[in-house]
């Protein structure tokens, strides 16, 4: 996943940047966590899925439970010359249950073995809405429908890279991309479950993470300024870029040249981390 | 992979056992007692889809798990993997790995449609 986010930062950066600037392609992991404000999310999700169909040509499902009334960034301001024609590799699923949700992802195999070309990216927005609708019973606290739906996003990305290896010469992943809001709105009743418990079981099928931190200066917010940290569990790597929008709509991305410095001044904490974790 | 190994060149894994009781705890013992028992069952579909389903102790429930990673639907791997993080595995996940090493796996052809309904928890007692 970290890949297709490489193309959209690429894609869309203000200025060159150079091929010094490495992103974590060679995790073996191809899922990703994207942690934000749920509109600015919302909007790098839909960014991610235009640039997947349009630039690399894949297959995109997009699950949301609410239907884009408008398009959350301005495409023709961010790609100049874009054919809508090309979007027909993206496919919109609304659906507004987490149980809706876990038997479409479960249901994908029965396509795979049909269709032309399976899916390559899968895109889930607000995972935390569907988990929020879902509380109900007295195990509130049980974390199994948290590990469950992010078990079956990995399972079924793992079956759908099999068939696309299997038929284009070992090439071919399939990628999972999930929006989460750790900090929502009135979410922290006596009864909710911990952000940081959430996003731990996140993170065991999750393999790299995107947090968009909002840029504050003077102590507001609003300044359409995000620092993105593009970051791996295992081994600890962690990359920063700069995100704008600009007041046409479009996103814009810089690479943050500190950032970098950070996994270049870490060789030996990296080997230590590799030792750490194993084989995995 | 080394259990794999080992049980195939030799059709024993005595050596193995004392790791497994000393990183897995009580919880390989119960999983080796599954694995006697033949309580692992490896579903496949038409599609070539795949999946786990572990006959629990008590022999009334059916946890379905994942090939590819873990997941198990039952209250011990909730608790103690993911909300204390003091086990890497469920005995039904560890049934499930130890199964597949040693070729013990009942084998079970279901339709897609019913590999749906396995997967997204909609069948048996399983979650």
């Amino acid at each position: 996943m970290a890949d297709i986010l490489g193309v959209v930062f690429r894609r869309f950066a203000s200025g060159n940047v150079t091929s010094d600037v490495m992103f974590p392609s060679h995790v073996e992991g191809n899922t990703l966590l994207l942690l934000g404000d749920v509109n600015i999310s919302r909007s790098v999700l839909f960014l991610a899925a235009v640039t997947a169909a349009t630039d690399l040509g894949l297959k995109v499902l997009f699950f949301t439970q609410t239907p884009f009334q408008s398009l959350p960034v301005s495409l023709r301001a961010s790609i100049p010359g874009l054919k809508l024609e090309s979007l027909k590799n993206v496919k919109f699923v609304y659906v507004k249950s987490l149980e809706d949700l876990r038997e479409d992802i479960a249901s994908l195999h029965e396509l795979a073995s049909e269709a032309a070309s399976p899916s390559s990216l899968i895109i889930v927005d607000s995972l935390d809405h569907y988990l929020h609708g879902s509380r109900v019973g007295p195990l509130q606290d049980d974390l199994s429908p948290v590990a469950h739906v992010a078990a079956l996003l990995h399972d079924t990305a793992a079956f759908l890279t099999q068939i696309l290896q299997s038929r284009a010469d070992g090439q071919g992943l399939c990628r999972v991309m999930v929006s989460f809001q750790s900090e929502r709105e009135g979410s922290r009743d006596s009864e909710a479950l911990a952000p940081e418990l959430l996003l731990s079981v996140l993170d065991r099928y999750l393999q790299v993470r995107c947090t968009l931190e909002e840029v504050k200066r003077d102590g507001e917010v609003g300044q359409n300024e995000w620092q993105v940290y593009l970051s791996v569990v295992c081994p600890s790597q962690v990359q920063q870029w700069h995100m704008v929008l600009q007041t046409g709509g479009a996103l814009e991305f810089s690479p943050v040249i500190g950032g970098e410095q950070q996994i270049l001044d870490q060789p030996d904490e990296s080997k230590q981390e590799n030792e750490r974790c194993g084989d995995g | 992979m080394d259990l794999q190994r080992t049980y195939s060149e030799t059709n024993q894994i005595p050596d193995l056992l004392i790791a497994l009781r000393f990183v897995f705890g009580q919880c390989a013992l119960q999983a080796l007692d599954l694995v006697d028992q033949r309580s692992v069952t490896c579903l496949s579909s038409p599609s070539g889809r795949k999946a786990f389903q572990v006959l629990g102790g008590s022999g009334r429930l059916l946890y379905t798990c994942f090939t590819s990673c873990h997941y198990c639907p039952c209250p011990a791997f909730s608790f103690s993997v993911l909300r204390r993080n003091e086990s890497l595995m469920c005995k039904h996940l560890l049934a499930a790995c130890l199964s597949q090493a040693m070729g013990l796996c009942q084998q079970e052809q279901v339709s897609d449609q019913k590999m749906t309904h396995i997967l997204s928890g909609q069948t048996g007692a399983s979650t």
